[in-house]
């Protein structure tokens, strides 16, 4: 008899949550332009995953009798200046998106999610500072401060690698891609964690002072308890949508970096340096450009519209 | 209020120092010995020549420390010098001062175009919320925001010159009265104008649920008197705030912009500084462009308690 | 009898769900007469504020009328252009709602808001609006009258809020008042200063007021007539004195007992009606308040109640229950 009513309301809250995502999915479900853009994002992710298998040609291959060729049957996209298949780079191109919208936005979210749950579990002067980093890193202009870190960074990357190379004779360290990479993750992720951080710190305060949370604290409950029962499972639905808005912004910022020639660097296909390519060439053949900058377009419309269809699934109140 | 701007200012002014003293350690650090890099540029053997690099070195005050170097750097860009070109060894101020015109203009012509096309779209779309109206808003405000304007302004020309065939190219800079300025400043303009759409929307919409837009009906006012002076003033103060982040989006956009429609701004000069590391530029620009920001976000906050009189009440009380 | 200003028929109210729509107010029927004050009673959800809200459309999204008529000085309401609604809000009939501190405009001056409606319904100049404007806050009892009118909402307190919320809704010299629970949100002795408020104001000007609460005690003093209603519709509806004498409807006997008194022979317990009212969308086929009745019979549960004079005589005390004279005859 008195084990069964603290046993209950648990059991209640988990029944509620359950409940909760069902209510969101079915709400998901109903937006039409969600479901659509989740069945692009699908398709898109399928096409990064199983990339190899899909092309048929390999992206670097080049075949000089047929460059510049405008889309056909054996080239659904044409091929480009060197005759490389366009389709079968924009594929590629996929992969590179993909890879490095996972990485930075999951590199960022941690970064922010934990800073921001401890400026705001923490308070005090470890709050202000973590709020003024956000403040100051988002006063920023991002393009800038990313070329910034990749031109003043890259140099001695690439210098430290080689000696690493001389060192070891580690064929690992002479893969200049793998700077690419780094540089690339870390400049981003490095300019993409504030709104996490703020979203985090304002879910735990708002969270913090509400009163089932102070009658938990009067229960005697611990705080990793209070933490993982209430603050994570209140703070999910917003960082879903901020996280897929984040992919979506993640992508163009990757193609916006490798149009301008700082982030990842031919041969690796992106849709950015595609698009700068074909910039070049564009009133002459129109596919080179149109191919990656629609493929781009599409994948950064549907993050768009589906983190918009979740948010209204997930915070009922404001899509009333 | 004078009090409130002076610690506003207070904690600004060491935020500038140290968003500068970052970029510029970046530089310093990663860019390697300015002194070299100049050299390798030179033709014949100077570089190799240990003796004369120590001797312009020392000239130069590079042997110093870092920090006083930085000092350096700080006071002499105060007094609007960021050093010279690596490239052509022209003075960087001179070559911005030479390229901001364009990119200013551009810019507050975008911020403008914004304000006078987004707000009142967004208070239609918020006002006829779920109407057919809303939905073809707030449609083409999501479209475009997710297109990036390297992409837009590419494909904007193609569909230019296939609709009018023999119109010309709109490349190039001809003042702000030039018609070769109205694509460029289109595609500037797309994702502050889709940004701000979506905040005034959503924010009328909050509005328009309030007790008192309900009580400006009861008035028996006109519904355009209680929109513009109900519902509007409430919903700019949160849309003032936005104005760093639309600095921040025309800055990006800019770069872009400049380089697709080949305006001869700073986004162009950032972007061929890149391509021939000319860092000193590249700081420069950075240095400025954030300033610019932080700038804007410092008139936000002054601004903001004469927008809304409530935050004046708690910021005297504080 | 005395001359009609309001008589609102058959009124129903439904409100848009994702299982089609359900009825939230149903078949209403009431009046107020030139220079009465009617007070409508009832728990919150009940619908007392939507049905006065109908009548000048301040309905929220998704909430709609469905059927009924309401006639004002002759005119139907529910018929009006959009552009003669104009002229009845704020100048025919004045609201004052509930919560002052949000149905005020936050980053507007209380003189902005206050010369708002003479500007439009008495087509005054901005210095004239001004002068009255003043007036009206001594009216309203605000010390310091002109000088608040470049005050911020904010700067005022509660109950001097819902002044300068009354003195909006008289700005015009309205015919009508309606007063939608403006006391809820205050301080108990507040309470009190509104109302008195209010009763010295209706007889200065001569205007009917309908004073919407889910407070009997408090309108007490204050009502001619009261109407109470339960679940959307009209349950009961007589003079203050009737109602108080002979409550004939089992739901309001439910409310009288509700209330606390300090001199009656129970004072030391208090009796509140059990149960809930039906959700809308899911009324019960009868009478709305018989599964919460403890009286009801086998009609009760079959057969929906008229709103009738009560005892078949000519009385203006209407009640609308199968087993009224026997709610009667058990007191």
């Amino acid at each position: 008899m008195t084990a069964q009513p603290a046993i209950a309301p648990l059991a209640a809250a988990d029944d509620a949550t359950v409940s909760l995502w069902r209510d969101a999915w079915t709400r998901l479900s109903r937006n039409k332009l969600a479901v659509a853009s989740l069945a692009v994002i699908a398709i898109l992710a399928l096409v990064a995953i199983f990339g190899p298998w899909l092309t048929p040609y390999d992206f670097l291959s080049q075949d000089l009798e047929a460059r510049n060729l405008s889309p056909n049957w054996a080239h659904p996209f044409g091929t480009d200046e060197l005759g490389r298949d366009v389709f079968s780079r924009v594929i590629y191109g996929t992969r590179t998106a993909f890879v490095v919208a996972i990485v930075v936005t999951g590199i960022a979210a941690t970064l922010g999610v934990v800073l921001g749950a401890v400026a705001g579990y923490f308070g005090g002067l470890i709050d202000r500072f973590v709020m003024w980093c956000t403040d100051t890193t988002m006063s920023v202009p991002q393009l800038l401060l990313v070329v910034v870190i990749n031109a003043s960074l890259k140099p001695p990357l690439v210098n430290f690698m080689e000696a690493q190379y001389e060192l070891t004779r580690n064929p690992f360290f002479r893969n200049s891609i793998i700077v690419d990479f780094v540089l690339v993750f870390g400049s981003m992720a490095l300019i993409l964690w504030p709104p996490y951080a703020r979203l985090i710190r304002a879910q735990v305060l708002s969270i913090r002072n509400r009163p089932y949370v102070t009658a938990a604290r009067a229960l005697g409950l611990s705080t990793p308890i209070i933490i993982s029962r209430y603050v994570i499972p209140n703070s999910i639905g917003p960082l879903i949508v901020a996280i897929s808005a984040g992919l979506g912004n993640a992508m163009v910022l990757e193609s916006a970096f490798s149009f301008l020639g700082v982030g990842v660097n031919p041969p690796i296909p992106s849709w950015g340096n595609m698009i700068s390519d074909g910039l070049q060439v564009w009133r002459n053949h129109a596919h080179l450009l149109a191919a990656p900058a629609i493929v781009l377009g599409l994948a950064t419309v549907a993050f768009s519209f589906l983190g918009d269809g979740l948010n209204d699934a997930l915070n009922p109140k404001g899509s009333k | 209020m004078l009090l409130f701007v002076l610690k506003r200012l207070g904690i600004w002014i060491p935020t500038v120092i140290v968003v500068i003293l970052g970029v510029y350690a970046l530089a310093f650090y990663g860019a390697g010995d300015p002194i070299k890099l100049i050299f390798m540029r030179a033709p014949g053997d100077v570089a190799y020549d240990p003796v004369r690099i120590e001797a312009i070195r020392e000239q130069a005050g590079l042997n110093q420390p870092f920090i006083q170097q930085f000092g350096n750097y700080l006071w002499n860009a105060l007094h609007g010098n960021f050093g010279n070109s690596l490239v052509n060894g022209r003075s960087v101020w001179s070559m911005i001062a030479a390229a901001a015109p364009v990119s200013f203009q551009l810019g507050l012509l975008a911020i403008v175009l914004t304000a006078v096309v987004a707000i009142p779209l967004g208070m239609v779309a918020g006002m006829k919320q779920n109407s057919k109206t809303d939905y073809v808003i707030l449609g083409t405000a999501l479209l475009v925001w997710a297109i990036p304007a390297y992409v837009a302004g590419p494909l904007l020309m193609v569909l230019l010159i296939t609709i009018l065939p023999g119109s010309a190219v709109p490349y190039g800079w001809g003042g702000i009265f030039d018609a070769k300025i109205i694509l460029p400043l289109l595609v500037l303009s797309f994702q502050p104008i889709a940004l701000i759409v979506r905040q005034t929307r959503a924010a009328v919409i909050e509005v328009l649920s309030e007790d008192f837009v309900r009580t400006a009906r009861s008035k028996g006012l006109p519904e355009t008197v209680v929109a513009l002076r109900h519902i509007l003033r409430p919903v700019l103060t949160p849309i003032v705030t936005q104005l760093g982040l639309i600095m921040i989006s025309i800055i990006n956009g800019a770069i872009f912009v400049e380089l697709v429609f080949g305006l001869p701004g700073l986004g162009r000069l950032t972007v061929g500084a890149l391509t021939s590391s000319d860092y000193p530029i590249v700081l420069a620009i950075t240095v400025i462009g954030s300033f610019l920001v932080m700038a804007s976000n410092l008139l936000v906050d002054v601004l903001y308690p004469i927008l809304d009189p409530r935050a004046a009440d708690a910021m005297r009380s504080r | 009898m005395s001359e009609r200003l309001l008589e609102v028929k058959d009124l129903s109210i439904e409100i848009a769900t994702r299982r089609g729509p359900a009825t939230i107010v149903d078949g209403i029927d009431l009046h107020v007469d030139k220079g009465e004050t009617l007070g409508i009673v009832g728990e919150s959800g009940c619908g007392k504020s939507l049905t006065m809200l109908s009548l000048v459309r301040l309905l929220p999204n998704k909430i709609r009328v469905s059927n009924g008529t309401a006639a004002f000085a002759g005119r139907d309401l529910l018929q009006l252009s959009s552009r003669e609604l104009r002229e009845v809000r704020g100048g025919k009939i004045g609201f004052v709602f509930q919560d002052p501190m949000t149905s005020l405009n936050p980053v507007m001056k209380i003189g902005e808001q206050l010369i708002e409606p003479l500007l439009y319904h008495r087509e005054m100049s901005k210095a004239e609006a001004r002068k009255r404007a003043g007036e009206l806050l001594r009216l309203v009892g605000i010390p310091g009258a002109e000088q608040r009118l470049d005050s911020y909402p904010h700067e005022l307190s509660g109950g001097m809020r819902q002044r300068v919320m009354i003195a909006i809704g008289l700005a015009c010299e309205p015919e009508l008042l309606i007063a939608d629970e403006p006391t809820t949100a205050l301080d108990v002795t507040i309470q009190a200063q509104i109302v008195d408020l209010v009763k010295d104001l209706r007889k200065r000007l001569g205007m009917s007021v309908v004073w919407i609460t889910h407070d009997l005690a408090l309108i007490a003093g204050l009502a001619d007539r009261i109407c109470v209603l339960y679940a959307g519709t009209v349950v009961e509806d007589a003079p203050v004195e009737q109602l108080f004498a002979e409550p004939a409807h089992p739901y309001t006997r439910g409310l009288l007992a509700s209330i606390p008194r300090m001199d009656g022979e129970d004072a030391e317990r208090l009796n509140s009606i059990g149960g809930t009212p039906p959700e809308p969308g899911r009324r019960p086929a009868g009478c709305p308040f018989a599964p919460r009745c403890p009286m009801a019979q086998e009609i009760c549960r079959t057969t929906v109640p008229e709103l009738q004079p009560l005892r078949g005589e000519t009385t203006p005390h209407r009640v609308a229950c199968h087993v009224a004279n026997r709610v009667l005859e058990a007191a």
